[in-house]
This record gives C-alpha cells, structure tokens and sequence, in this order.
C-alpha cells in the first residue's frame, strides 16, 4: 500500500516527523493557556493524541516491507556549534512511535474523568508525547539530549503533583536518578564531540559523523560508561532500579502507563541507537557483562515482585524482570535475539501498559491496590476479571500471546549465544508465573467480599481495553507484521552499518 | 481429500470455546451446551472421517509461519499418521462423552459459560499437542492445557483452596516445561528446526551425551505434564476441580501429553540406552510411589487420582523399555476406563450430596445397578481383571519387560508385577467401601436425581473399557496385535516369547489379581476401618511430599523474596542512595548556616580569607 506516494523520494518537502513532534507540543501549549476551560482540552488532548496516532499507523502502513531509513528530516539549527535539527525514522524507530501514538491516547483516555487541574494533566502527557516522540526520532545527540530532559520533566510533575500517597518522595527519586544519569550523558557527549572536533576541526553533534570519531581503548570505555549508565537507569536494570517501583506505585494510572510503556524504551532505544553504534568495541565487550546484570535482574526482581502486597508495585517489579530479559536479547547480539528484543519492548508496553490500566480500573471500584483486601473480583465484575486475567496470561508468556512470541526469539538467539543466557533465561518463566499467578489468584479469586454490586467495564473502558487485548492476540498468533519492519535495521545494527546508509544515499 | 482439512480438527472446539467465551453469558443454556458438545463432536467427526489421510506416511498440512526471525523459523504445521490419528480419535471421543455428561453434571452451575469455554479450549490445546509437527506449536498446546486445567482446577473460585489448587497444578508443571523449553531451544541450536519430523531424522547424528542430555530435558516436561516424580504433587489436588473435568484432564488427555510426548521424540529418545533406563525406572518409581498413596487416600476421587499417576508411570515404563505399541495401548485402555471411573465417581459424590470419603459410603450397589455395573467394569480394567482391556494393556507392558534381554527390564517386571498386586488392592479396597457393605450415613432428604445424561454416558465406555483389549489382542488370545501392526516401524519392539512362558505369565498376572481381591476383601470387606497409624498417615499424605516442597522449596522463596524486598533493595540499594541524600542534605545545611545574610560574617570571613591567603604567599615566599 502506497498511501504517501512522494515521501520516500528525496528530502521530503513536507516536514512529516516534525509534524508528529509538534502536534503534541501544540496541543500541550494550547491546554496549558486554557487552564479554565476542561472540556475544551480534554477533546483537544484526544484530538491531538489520535492525530499522531493516524499519522503513525499512516506511515507504518505505507512502509510496512521497507529495510533502511524511511523518513529523514535535516535542518541547521545552532550553526555556531555544528547542532543540526535531525530527524530520522526507520523500523525501530516505527515500532516504537507507533507504540508511543497508542499509549497516549490511551493515556488519555484512561484520565477523561479526573477533575484536579485537568488540562494541566493533560497538557503534561502532550508535552511527554513530544518529548518521548523526539527521543525515537532525533538523530543528532544534542537534540536527543534535549528531548531526553523534555520527557523527563512532565514526568516529574505528574508524578509529584498528581500521583498517590508518597508522590513528593517519588518523584524526587525518579528525577534525581534520571538526572544523575543524564548528567553523565551529557558530559560523554561534550568530551565526545571534542573529541572528533580535534580530529577532524569540524563541530559536530551528528551521530552518523560521531560515529566515526577514532577513540583510545581507554577513552572509549569512558565515554561508553557515561552513557550505558544512563540508559541502563532508565531501563532500568538491576541494580538502578529501585525508582521504578517508587514512580509507579505513586504514579497515576496515565503515568505509570507512560512509564511502563515508554520510558523504559528509551532506555533500551538508546543503547540500539546511540550508545552501541557510536562504541562498537567497548559494547562488544560489556555484553558479557550486561547479560550477566540482565539475568540477575530477571529473577532477582521476580523475586521480590512474589513478595508484593500492592499490585501496582507487583506489576511494577515484574517490569524490571522483564525488561531483564529483553537486555538479554540485545547482548546475544543476533538477529533472532535482538528482533525478539525490540519486539519485546513493543509487548511490554502492551501488556505491562494494559495491567496497569486495569489496576487502576480496580482501585477506582475497590478503593485499594492491597493484595490481601482483594478477593473475589470475579464474581463482581466477570468481564474485567476476564480481560484482567488475560493481560496477566500475556505477562506470563502464555504461548499464542504477544510476550511469549518476543521471548522465544530473545532465548532462541541468547542460546546460540551462549547456551547458559537461554537456560537461564527459560527458568525465568517459572518466576514469572509465580508471581503473575499470585497476583491473579489474590485479587480474582477467592470469597467475594460484601461491598455492594460492582459495575462492569464502562464504555469508555472497553474502548480502552479491547485494541489492546486485540494487539496481543495479534502480535501473539501473527506477529510477521511487526518483525518485517525491524529486520533490515537490526541486521544494519549487527553489521556496524545502521547510519552508512545515512551518510550514502539516503536525503 | 485437501490436507488443510485436518486444521478442522482444531477448527471446531476453538471455535466453540470462543463462541462460548465470548457470548456464553447471553446464550441460554441449551445453545452454550449444544455448541460445547456440537464443537467436540465434530472434531470427532472430522477426525474419524479424514482418518484415510493417516495411512502410509501420514499426511503434513501447514497453515503459515508462526514466526520467522534470523534463521528461526515455526510453522503451524500438523501431522495426522499412524501415532497421531488413533490419539486425536480417542481424545476427540472420550471428550465428546465427557462433554455430554458435563451437561449433566453442571446442571445447577450458573457460570457454566466460563467451564465450558474452558473445557472446549482445553479439547484445542490437546489436540494441538497431538497433532502438531512443530516443538514450537505443540509448546503452544502444552502450555495451553496447563492454562486451561489451572482454569478448570479451580473453576469454584469462591474457595480459595481450589483456586490455590490450580495454581499449583500450573507452577509445578510449568517447572516441567521449563526441561521442555530447553530442549526446544537447544534443539533448534541443533538442527536449525523445530519440526519433529525433521528432528526424528536428525537424532542419529548426535553426539551420545547430546542424546542423553536432551531425552532427560524431554523427560523433565514429561513429567511435569504426566505427574511423574518428581513433579506429581499437583495431580491429587487437581482433584479440588468439577469431576468432569478430573475425567477429562487428570484422566483421559492431559496427564498422558508426557507419554505421547515421548513417543513422538522415540526416534530420538530410544537412541540413548541410558535415557531411556531412567525413562523405565521413573516410571516404576512413581507407579510404586503412587500405588502406596491410592492404598491409603479417603477421598474417592483423590484414590483415582493416585492411580492414574500410578498407571502413568506404566506407560513410562512402556516407553522406557523401548514399546511404543505397548504405551499407546495402555494410554488408550486407560483412558476409557479411567475416564468412567471417574465419570462414575462424579455419580456416586452426586448421589451422596457432595460426600467425598468413602469410609461414610457404602452399599451403594444396591442404589443405582447401572452405575455399579459401569463401575465394576471400570474398576475391574484398573485391577486388571483378565480378559478386560486393562489386563491385556498392563500385561503387555509386562510380557515386554519380561521378554527383553536387558537385564534391568527383568528387575522392572518383577517390580511391575507387585504394582500391579497393590492396584488390585486399592481397586477392591476401593469398591468394598463404596458400593458393598452397609450404608453409613443416612441420605434422605439429601438424595440427589442424577440426571440421565451422566448415567447413559457410561455405558458406551464401559462398553469400550470392556472390550478395548480387541484393539491390540495379543496372538496368544486369537488376535492380531492390531495396533502394532498398525503403528508399523513407529511401535518400537515387541515380546517374542514361546507360547507357554506367555501362558505362563498370564497366570502370573491372574493370581496377582486374586491374590489382590483376597487381600481387599479380607481387610475391607469385614472390618472397613480407616488405618490410623503412622504409615497410614503417611501414605495418606502421600509420602510428605507436600510438606517436603514447602520445607525445601515454598518457604524458603518466599523468605528470600522478602529478604530481597527487604534488606537488599530496602537497605542496601535505597539505604545507601538515602544516606547519599542525607549527606548532601547535611552539608547543604551545613553551608546554608554559612550565609547568614549579615554583612559583619561576610567581611569578617572575607578578612580571614585574606590573612589565610597572605599567610600562604608568605610561607612560599619565605620557604
């Protein structure tokens, strides 16, 4: 299907990632100027998300089948110090604006009914759309950098002024955490840019440009720990995770929706995209190392997720044992492992994304996320137990279902790496089902208790729930649709070569 | 005949199930049943009639790629031949009658629309194991009937004890699968393919120690699905689930998936001698182990329950002695009389108003004939009764352990052999206290009408569990090992005994049987009193295994996941990243004292500032 017959030849004339960048940012603006009128921004905020979701299915319809860079975007911006405004979209980045588009619309969605400083909220997840949007899009580090700190700050404020109880101490956690990795980041960028500005006399912040920069072993491995540590917090893995249960559990649903299902991908987005290509070497080298993190942090974040009483903080945890595993994937370093990976981040945000929905669909009826006050949800509302307990069926790698489709590959691929990744991998379904089950078994079954009569997914939420639902029964029984994006710049991404076709042919 | 027609097989109960799943709610009753029963019936249908396809060497249907990634790649592919037709037959029948008496059984259940979209979607998972050709499918339906028994287990929520009971069943076989998933991966690593058939052929080139390794990994989801040792601890209290659904999945399908599992593989697993010992001698263990358990248990259907595990562990034993033919026929005879064995207890906890222990039953013969003929019937094929099916299946079994020239398999049959003597025990001890003897507990006003549906579906399986022998009749009694010659090079070897060492065994496996009934019918048949000892107590128990698990293993995770929680992320992680904030905390305290906003403590510690500096030119200057 051919829906955008010009984009593809030549510098598009019409700037078409700019537009999905500034349609939230727009919007955000707009609601933030028209803090008095509620109504008008909630639709606006719809508008605007839904507009970025067509645009996204748009393009992932038009390019479906395509290999290398699909859309390019490149205007000088601060020519003084060589930042360009670069924006460049290829499969992964496809994946993961599609993913993006949803979510917030979802997000929307799930918030019509608040009523505290409404278009303010909203105006807070339009600017984290723009943000996260940018992330995925840009192509030179300042501008990455920049749109980095711009989905941060949303983040922090609906955290801290719309969040539950410990909001305040949340919040704080998660910005300094992120802060102190991004800080990181910025130095390895200044010193890398440099750098290559004495190598070459030419001030760059162009990664395809920076990629070539020659480096000493030692000052690679530097400047590659300044930016792994900063992904890997916002992974996050283990041992830097520790404000992901904070910032979920205090978050609200909108948030930990966003967190779930977008944050983290940044974190992994940004070592596919920047940090293993601009230091092949020195991230050759750590992915042993990575693995070995990775798997700790599969069981060791299962573990304790068995141990949670809120289920918020459960499914929080259970986040972090499954982004585990998808770092797993991205250290086998082979097509099958790293496709299964980048799949598994569009899943997680799916599945984890949906869980917290319906936790906050629970406690809007239950008034408690306790997993020792929940019982017997079925026998109250029998269609969102259903929906509830096949979310949690996906979360635990039911085959037929989305995440068992990208855990296959990653283990497939992380056994031909190293057979030790694949078993250890594989025994992680085991933790994942003691736990998912345990959540599933303390809040549906059981004795119902006497509150009065429940009502059952409301309109509203059906919309919500059934894309999703249909999304994982997709991806689970056909998932060809999201691999064939993603194959061609996962094989360019092995092969060292993912902005050559940048600097050749390509706009 | 198009081979994608064999995809119809699955077509029907999937479809059922979500036509139930999704509408069952708004449907009368009558149209949620009709398409739980019409879907397995015509997957019955379908199977019987695209039978002529299974002929030779079968015949392969792929729908399309499952996934393809890398040089991975998995097919919906299925395969309907020798193994697979006669199994997807069975299963799509005996379900079809457990459908049926579902109905009945259900009768007075309000939520029948989630049994039986559960029910028929478990009827789909089965069929995929049975059918697939693919490790990756057939993984999709072993997890699926996992799924769908931990629904069914603990189909009445409202207990917590049931809901817990199917949540056990899905962990402890799900650390099965993991052995499986293994396999799977390192299989794949292999060969570069999942298909089965491709495997098969690819075996013989492994290295040994490959061989060994894998048939153990393939052995480990057996057992997990097949509740072998040790991975058994979920079967009895499956039992918490609706009878049907005992009869269904702890009977007839879901425990033997391990078996057939290993038929599938046996190109691949017979090629490592030592796998298959082990194979043989798990299965002896737990046939032994849960022999001892039946012997002891109280609750009707848990007695069932062990001896299914029991007569499960014969047909590892089969497989793991090199029979095929010899598994597959006791798979089969099982599963018609151990399904109406339970479908028969269904009726007698019905009659009795939900009484669960036999030791409060009792002359129950003399209530219902049908339902104690079928009973008999099904009772005497477990305590292999000669002549019956069960006798003709476990004999089988035994003749060939018997017959073979490894040394071990003789020490196999001997063991068999007093397994065998225990199941005739427990079987009588079992039919004493429940149909014979006086009544113990008046019923009166609780007497329940057992609907029709569930007496009349007995009959046709009693029928079969009479006269399933035919299938497989050994030459001896006139026939013609019909399944053998049927499964053709798949059936593995056979006995090859004179005529008179057979006759022979077979008088052995008789007076087994009576030495069996006397030994019931002296302890039960005049003094029916529950043991209390402490080995009674421990058999009850079945051995402790469950405290076992929860001493070495339950208790032991969740202490260390609090202790993760806890002290590790709690005090280690955001301990020292707290510490680190107090810190900065203090010394920004501690500097903020130093702006106090006074003019006079500025110019005073400028003026120190200055003597300091002074000073240090000074000392350089002079030094």
């Amino acid at each position: 299907m051919n829906l955008l017959p010009d984009i593809t030849q030549g510098a598009s004339s019409f700037p078409l990632l700019t537009l999905l960048v500034a349609i939230p940012a727009v919007g955000g603006l707009v609601c933030f100027f028209l803090r008095r009128h509620a109504a008008a921004c909630r639709w606006l905020s719809l508008i605007s998300t839904l507009v970025v979701l067509a645009l996204s299915v748009v393009y992932f319809v038009t390019f479906s089948g395509q290999g290398g860079w699909l859309l390019y975007e490149d205007y000088p911006w601060i020519e003084r110090f060589g930042i360009r405004y670069t924006l460049g979209l290829d499969g992964i980045s496809l994946l993961m604006i599609l993913l993006t588009a949803l979510t917030q619309v979802l997000a929307i969605l799930v918030s019509w009914r608040r009523t505290f400083e409404l278009p303010l909220f909203f105006a807070t997840i339009l600017f984290m759309e723009a943000g996260i949007l940018g992330v995925f899009l840009a192509l030179d580090l300042f501008l990455f950098y920049l749109f980095w700190e711009v989905m941060v700050i949303p983040m922090f404020f609906l955290i801290g002024v719309y969040g539950h109880g410990r909001r305040v101490y949340a919040a704080v956690k998660f910005f300094l955490y992120t802060m102190g990795g991004s800080l990181l980041m910025l130095l390895g960028i200044i010193a890398l840019v440099i750098i290559h500005a004495g190598q070459t006399g030419e001030i760059t912040f162009s990664l395809p440009a920076l990629q070539g920069t020659v480096l000493s072993p030692e000052t690679e491995w530097w400047l590659y720990g300044a930016f792994l540590i900063a992904f890997i917090i916002k992974v996050p893995l283990v041992p830097f995770h520790t404000w992901l249960p904070d910032a979920h559990t205090e978050a609200p649903t909108a948030g930990s929706l966003d967190l779930a299902g977008l944050l983290l991908k940044t974190g992994m987005y940004g070592l596919i995209r920047i940090a293993f290509p601009l230091f092949p070497v020195a991230a050759q080298a750590s992915l042993p190392f990575l693995a070995v993190l990775a798997i700790v942090g599969i069981f060791y974040a299962a573990w304790i997720a068995f141990a949670q009483l809120d289920a918020k903080r459960l499914i929080a945890y259970s986040s972090v044992s499954h982004v585990g595993l998808m770092v797993l994937g991205l250290c086998a370093w082979n097509q099958t492992a790293v496709e299964g990976s980048i799949l598994q981040m569009f899943n997680h945000g799916i599945t984890t994304g949906a869980l917290f929905i319906m936790v906050g669909m629970i406690q809007h009826r239950a008034h408690t996320r306790d997993l020792d006050s929940l019982s017997g949800l079925w026998a109250k509302a029998p269609i969102l137990s259903a929906f509830f307990l096949f979310f949690a069926l996906s979360s635990l790698g039911l085959p037929g279902l989305n995440n068992f489709v990208g855990e296959i590959l990653i283990l497939i691929g992380a056994f031909q790496a190293n057979p030790w990744w694949g078993i250890l991998g594989m025994a992680g379904v085991v933790f994942a089902a003691a736990y998912t089950l345990r959540l599933v078994k303390e809040t549906l079954w059981g004795p119902p208790d006497e509150t009065p009569e429940w009502q059952d997914l409301t309109p509203r939420e059906y919309i919500v729930l059934v894309p999703l639902a249909a999304l994982v029964l997709w991806v689970g029984v056909y998932p060809a649709p999201f691999l064939e994006p993603i194959r061609e710049p996962v094989r360019l991404m092995l092969e060292g070569g993912i902005f050559t076709a940048l600097n050749g042919g390509t706009p | 005949m198009n081979p994608l027609l064999l995809f119809l097989i699955l077509l029907f109960p999937l479809a059922a199930a979500v036509v139930n799943a999704l509408l069952g709610t708004r449907l009368p009753r009558g149209a949620v049943v009709a398409t739980a029963v019409g879907g397995v019936a015509l997957s019955a249908l379908a199977s019987f009639l695209l039978w002529p396809l299974a002929a030779g060497e079968g015949t392969r249907a792929t729908l399309y790629t499952w996934m393809a990634s890398g040089d991975f790649s998995a097919a919906v592919e299925i395969v309907y031949d020798r193994i697979s037709a006669p199994m997807a037959l069975m299963v799509t029948f005996v379900a079809t009658l457990i459908h049926l008496y579902a109905a009945g059984y259900m009768e007075e259940e309000k939520d029948y629309a989630r049994f039986f979209a559960l029910l028929n979607l478990f009827v789909f998972a089965m069929l995929v194991i049975v059918l697939s050709d693919n490790l990756l499918l057939l993984f999709l339906g072993w997890e699926g009937v996992g799924f769908c028994s931990y629904g069914l287990i603990g189909f009445w929520y409202f207990e917590e004890r049931n809901a817990d009971a199917g949540r056990k069943a899905f962990l402890v076989t799900r650390v099965g699968d993991v052995f499986l998933g293994v396999a799977l991966l390192w299989l794949f690593a292999l060969t570069g393919t999942l298909s089965i058939s491709q495997i098969n052929e690819a075996a013989a080139g492994f290295a040994p120690g490959t061989l060994f390794l894998l048939s153990l990994l393939l052995l480990g989801g057996a057992c997990g699905k097949s509740a072998q040792l040790p991975f058994m601890t979920w079967l009895p209290d499956a039992m918490a689930g609706p009878t049907p659904v005992s009869a269904l999945i702890h009977a007839a399908t879901m425990v033997t998936a391990g078996v057939y599992l290993l038929c599938r593989l046996f190109p691949l697993v017979s090629l490592s001698p030592e796998a298959m010992a082990v194979i043989a001698l798990v299965g002896v263990a737990t046939a032994l182990y849960a022999a001892t358990c039946a012997a002891a248990q109280r609750e009707i259907k848990r007695v069932l329950a062990y001896s299914t595990m029991s007569q499960v562990g014969f047909m590892f034993l089969a497989v793991g002695i090199g029979s095929v033919s010899a598994a597959l026929f006791h798979l089969f005879t099982h599963a018609f009389f151990k399904a109406l064995l339970f479908m028969g207890a269904g009726c007698v906890i019905h009659m009795t108003a939900g009484e669960n222990d036999i030791y409060r039953m009792g002359g129950l013969a003399r209530r219902d004939r049908l339902l104690f003929w079928c009973f008999l019937i099904g009772a005497l094929c477990l305590a292999g009764a000669p002549l019956t099916s069960g006798f003709f299946s476990k004999d089988g079994i035994l003749v060939t352990a018997f017959a073979s020239e490894v040394p071990l398999h003789r020490f196999l049959w001997g063991a068999g052999s007093f397994i065998a003597l225990l199941t005739a025990f427990y079987t009588f001890r079992l039919l004493y206290l429940v149909f014979l003897g006086a009544e113990k507990r008046p019923v009166g006003a609780h007497r329940h009408h057992l609907p029709g549906v569930m007496r009349w579906t007995l009959v046709p399986l009693a029928a079969l569990a009479l006269l399933g022998g035919l299938f497989d009749l050994p030459p001896l009694y006139g026939g013609g090992h019909a399944l053998r010659e049927w499964l053709g090079p798949l059936a593995g070897i056979g006995p090859h005994l004179p005529h008179a060492v057979e006759w022979l065994l077979a008088g052995v496996a008789t007076s087994i049987f009576l030495l069996g009934w006397v030994f019931a019918h002296l302890r039960y048949r005049i003094a029916p009193a529950p043991g209390e000892s402490l080995g009674a107590r421990f058999l009850l128990s079945g051995w402790w295994a469950d405290r076992a698990v929860y001493t070495v293993v339950v208790r032991p995770f969740g202490s260390l996941a609090r202790f993760f929680w806890k002290v590790a992320d709690g005090r280690l992680i955001d301990g020292s990243l707290h510490t680190l904030a107090e810190g900065s905390n203090v010394l920004g305290e501690g500097l903020r004292r130093l702006t106090t906003g006074r003019l006079h403590n500025y110019l005073t510690a400028l003026g120190w500032g200055g003597v300091v500096m002074l000073a240090w030119f000074l000392a350089g200057y002079l030094l």
